[in-house]
């Protein structure tokens, strides 16, 4: 009796500390700055792309992307841009334009894509300056990917960039020029669209660095626009009067987001959502 | 008559107390109240090694930990954590031969200070931003923790307890506290460890 006791509660002790360790991993944390994910929430900007390629626009079809940004710590909102998204024919990805998290932890960023992976198509991410707070950096890396990527859909080049120069104290090296201007010499795509968090207009820009990027982008003549987070409002508008244009998302916060469509060499219309 | 009830009783008393009186002396003599601790999770680090001082009637442990983060773990390069934390054992009922002991509820709070020079402790101290700029320090964590422990104690014996607890922290709280959405499985973590006194 006693010896199938025993046996019984040496089960029930193992079905529980099972139940704790695979039902939650998230339970076991060595420190909230412990930069990793579990395997099917790494490397989402590659597994990202990779859905996205399985539905590629045909040249000349007109591309249309929802442009959001700032979610961090706006967890009740998310669950609501979801489902009012899903719901809008033809779009097909997001763009979301960095501080996915607020406070630059793993958790965070794990939190908000629980909720933008039940999306009816994939997302994609810029990093912000919250995403470099603390670990943020790696934490982003191991669970986006690069700091600066791009990738090629229809017929437009989107070139995601990290200008969050604050964040590397002004150290004259961000946004990666070099590898900003050889993105935008490629001429293998009819358009390109500039993605980045802070806008270069910002405070947060490295002023070391602002005119050599707006001189690039003023020189790309296959640029429909300069697309940025940050400011947590919608914004439309040249601020260097040179001809560029710069779009600003709306956070997660204010509940409203654009629907980007592009067509032609350098056409578009933004369409406020509110959900 | 009555006097007679009334010495029954005291033999009652007497017999009941006899037995438990000097068990529990030979059993538990005065105890040093130091004690070191093998802590493993729960956001102080891989591993943290300390220890404290039971003080306030045996009802407060506050100790000092260390803990560490591998490079595995932190993406960058092994990081160490200190820890300050003080817990409450507000019953803590012996079992049998009495060599067993428990807290079934234990209460406590923390904060730790991560190394580390992505870590700032306060915004204005990293020389990157105004005062304000980020309101929290990204170095200190504020923690709450609810745990359970059991100890045993051979006659003799070092007193050993094994523990295990659920925490939160400040930043986590926040979050949770700010969003009807996030539950409350989400935002803990759990850790324990073995004291030995």
């Amino acid at each position: 009796m006693s010896a199938a006791l025993s046996r019984f509660s040496l089960r029930a002790v193992l079905a529980a500390g099972l139940a704790l360790g695979l039902g939650s991993c998230e339970l076991i944390e060595f420190s909230p700055n412990d930069y990793r994910g579990p395997a099917d929430q790494q490397d989402l900007t590659a597994k990202n792309l990779a859905r996205l390629a399985k539905t590629p626009l045909p040249t000349d079809d007109t591309l249309r992307f929802v442009f959001s940004g700032d979610s961090q710590r706006f967890y009740d909102d998310v669950e609501d841009l979801v489902k009012s998204v899903n719901q809008q024919p033809g779009i097909q990805f997001m763009l979301v334009s960095g501080d996915i998290a607020d406070f630059g932890l793993a958790r965070e960023m794990r939190w908000i894509d629980d909720q933008l992976r039940q999306l009816k198509m994939p997302y994609l991410t810029v990093i912000g300056n919250h995403d470099h707070v603390a670990n943020g950096r790696e934490a982003y890396q191991e669970i986006f990917g690069p700091l600066n990527y791009s990738f090629t859909f229809g017929d437009t080049k989107f070139i995601m960039t990290d200008t969050n120069g604050r964040e590397y104290n002004f150290n004259g090296q961000v946004p990666d020029m070099p590898w900003v201007n050889q993105q935008l010499a490629d001429r293998t795509a009819r358009r390109h669209v500039i993605v980045s968090h802070v806008p270069p207009q910002d405070e947060d820009f490295d002023p070391a660095v602002r005119d050599q990027y707006t001189a690039a982008l003023r020189a790309d003549p296959r640029l429909v626009f300069e697309m940025n987070g940050h400011r947590h409002d919608y914004g439309i508008g040249q601020p260097f009067n040179d001809g560029v244009t710069y779009v600003n998302s709306y956070a997660f916060e204010k509940r409203r987001y654009l629907i980007v469509t592009v067509w032609g060499d350098k056409q578009f219309r933004l369409k406020q959502v509110s959900f | 008559m009555a006097s007679t009830n009334k010495l029954n009783w005291c033999l009652v008393g007497l017999l009941l107390a006899a037995p438990a009186l000097p068990a529990r002396a030979q059993a538990h003599p005065p105890k040093a109240p130091f004690f070191l601790t093998l802590h493993l999770a729960g956001g102080t680090g891989l591993v943290a090694l300390g220890g404290g001082v039971r003080v306030a009637h045996e009802r407060l442990e506050p100790e000092v930990l260390v803990g560490y983060l591998p490079r595995r773990l932190s993406g960058t390069k092994g990081l160490a954590i200190f820890t300050l934390k003080t817990t409450y054992l507000p019953w803590t009922p012996r079992f049998g031969d009495s060599r067993w002991h428990a807290a079934p509820l234990t209460l406590g709070a923390r904060l730790t200070y991560t190394t580390g020079q992505q870590f700032f402790l306060t915004a204005a101290s990293s020389g990157r931003y105004q005062p304000g700029y980020y309101w929290w320090s990204s170095a200190v964590r504020a923690g709450l923790l609810l745990g359970t422990r059991l100890g045993y104690q051979p006659s003799g014996g070092l007193r050993t307890a094994l523990y295990s607890e659920l925490s939160t922290n400040d930043l986590h709280l926040v979050s949770a506290l700010t969003n009807r959405s996030l539950r409350l499985p989400e935002i803990l973590t759990l850790g324990g460890g073995a004291k030995v006194r």
